[in-house]
């Protein structure tokens, strides 16, 4: 496989589990930029455990995962229910925070970062091969718990709550229930990909890790369709290859392009690309067609 | 203590720039019922077009402070439209969509900035425009003229707001559609035209803070709306959404906090303290110590 076959489909996985990450919370109407801090500081920790205590990379994934969950949870105690405004300002705050702290960091290198992460499994070859398994089992694993939650009591709870607070408390859904349960498992998975993003490229720096991240993720959302999960699917890769076969020069405006498209969709087409009615209308083709399939197995 | 009253005074005039940008962005909030998340970033756009008219008019200050302005403004109309019809699509006041649609205009502009001026790095304004001439210098406490002046004309700007607020025909139209859009509407105020006036209001608002932000801190750099983006939100969100008065106060008082901060702690984590105390404040208080005026 070709290295550049390689980063797209490691990066595109990132993009699809952290733009996941940032659409759960969005289900209760709340952007969780947190997830980007969450993502650094598990990236950092795990770095620093392979790196300088000799952890393996398994038990480094297994904590970074750890304490993206941990710190999500501690957030979500005050922030559960909280206004949109707020929860984006705390996630940006923590973002300024994290970066700040691991600057001035020596342990995990400061400005210069994190570089010559050992491989995870032998050679740079197999190393590339575990890592893409990894992340898409991931992705399968995260796609179908968020399937589940959608097709859930608690994923019409959510929607509840994304149309009318009020509303949705009056029909007795508890809301910063709701709100910590998202943002918990958002957090949980940025932490994962912190460590996953690292690994791809065997280092960690900071430039990793800017606000722009948020800008990206957050065009994937709403220009693949922040109503239903599948937009994301298809919003990463195309949005991430565009950049790839754009020449260089006008690929370096890719924040700029990601900006121009992201006001383009809210403007002319506010649901995104994949509505939830278009996902429904596709759902239940393929379940028409399997009921058939299994009725009638020769198609006659 | 000299220390002390040195950096009280730093942070008095920072803080009167926060106030502005809170009340800028305030004003954007409870009139045209938009976050403008990226009202700073077209601060520091204004900074960088004010820059550009003093390298090619030869430190004309005039010029750069009318280019900050105009800058200002005509970026905050022509935004206004997409602000407009995303209202308008779905039919109702949607302040997060609009804080979604703002941070993408404030992704366009940290890039262009980051892209097109100075090959990114960061820009030093000529002493002509900063404000870095001593007025007063006891001991270890020196009054710099940008303080002065950001600190003066801040009073002077929050002050005349407040009176077009509270004291004008057009300012009890803005009040009347921050209270009740519909009501508003009922007894003839045109929202539609108020609400480009906020916009064209702020815009002036955003030129002046761009030119004392020059004056005050002698430079700008792409990442700076971002940072200062992040800071006003704060500082709108402690205060409580839409409130003036709690904009006041926060952003004084954050400017003496950081001020501070900065004089007895190293420079890198000075942001940081300033960050992590309202990152407490908004953990224990999400609305707000005054109360969301929405």
């Amino acid at each position: 496989m070709s290295l550049a076959l390689y980063y797209f489909l490691a990066i595109t996985a990132i993009y699809i589990l952290m733009s996941w990450g940032l659409y759960l919370p969005y289900r209760v109407a709340h952007l969780h930029f947190l997830t980007v801090a969450n993502m650094l500081i598990s990236g950092y920790l795990a770095g620093f455990l392979v790196q300088n205590l000799g952890f393996s990379f398994w038990i480094a994934l297994i904590l970074g995962f750890a304490a993206g969950g941990i710190l999500g949870y501690l957030i979500s105690l005050f922030i559960g229910d909280a206004p949109t405004f707020t929860v984006v300002i705390v996630g940006f705050t923590f973002i300024y925070v994290s970066r700040t702290v691991v600057e001035n960091l020596k342990a995990v290198g400061g400005t210069m970062g994190m570089f010559g992460l050992p491989t995870v499994a032998g050679t740079p070859s197999t190393h590339r091969t575990v890592l893409l398994i990894l992340l898409y089992v991931l992705v399968v694993v995260v796609g179908f718990l968020i399937y589940r939650f959608e097709h859930s009591r608690l994923g019409r709870a959510a929607s509840a709550v994304f149309v009318d607070k009020d509303l949705a408390t009056s029909l007795g859904v508890d809301i910063k229930r709701m709100g910590r349960l998202v943002q918990t498992f958002s957090s949980l998975i940025a932490g994962g990909c912190g460590v996953l993003y690292g690994f791809i490229y065997r280092s960690y720096h900071l430039d990793f890790f800017t606000f722009h991240l948020v800008g990206i993720f957050m065009t994937v959302i709403f220009v693949g369709g922040y109503a239903t999960m599948w937009g994301t699917v298809i919003a990463a890769p195309a949005l991430y290859g565009l950049t790839l076969i754009l020449p260089t020069e006008v690929a370096s405006w890719r924040i700029v392009i990601y900006g121009a498209i992201l006001i383009a969709v809210l403007v002319l087409k506010p649901e995104g690309f994949i509505t939830r009615r278009l996902a429904y209308r596709v759902e239940n083709a393929l379940t028409r067609k399997r009921k058939r399939h299994i009725t009638d197995p020769k198609g006659d | 203590m000299q220390v002390f009253i040195a950096q009280v005074i730093n942070g008095l005039s920072l803080g009167s720039i926060y106030v502005l940008l809170a009340t800028g962005f305030n004003l954007l909030l409870i009139v045209a019922m938009i976050i403008h998340f990226a009202y700073p970033q077209v601060v520091v756009f204004s900074m960088y077009i004010a820059w550009v008219v003093l390298r090619y008019t030869n430190d004309n200050v005039v010029l750069a402070v009318l280019a900050a302005i105009g800058s200002s403004i005509l970026l905050n109309l022509v935004s206004a439209p997409l602000f407009q019809k995303i209202m308008k699509n779905r039919e109702e006041v949607d302040i997060n969509t609009t804080m979604v649609l703002s941070l993408g205009i404030g992704m366009i502009i940290t890039d262009i900035l980051s892209h097109g001026f100075n090959k990114g790095l960061p820009i030093a304004f000529p002493e002509a425009l900063a404000g870095t001439r001593p007025l007063l210098r006891v001991g270890l406490i020196s009054i710099l003229s940008g303080q002065v002046s950001s600190l003066l004309v801040g009073v002077v700007a929050v002050s005349g707001i407040f009176l077009l607020l509270y004291k004008t025909r057009a300012g009890r139209a803005f009040r009347a559609i921050a209270e009740d859009p519909a009501g508003a509407r009922l007894v003839g105020i045109p929202i539609v035209r108020t609400g480009l006036e906020s916009y064209a209001l702020s815009g002036i608002l955003g030129g002046l803070i761009a030119v004392l932000l020059a004056m005050l801190l002698g430079y700008t750099s792409p990442g700076l709306g971002e940072l200062v983006a992040h800071k006003v939100l704060a500082v709108s969100i402690i205060a409580g959404l839409g409130n003036l008065v709690g904009g006041l106060v926060v952003g004084l008082a954050l400017g003496i906090l950081e001020a501070l901060v900065q004089g007895y702690i190293s420079g890198s984590w000075s942001n940081a303290i300033a960050f992590v105390v309202m990152l407490v404040v908004m953990l224990f208080r999400p609305r707000g110590l005054f109360g969301i005026k929405l």
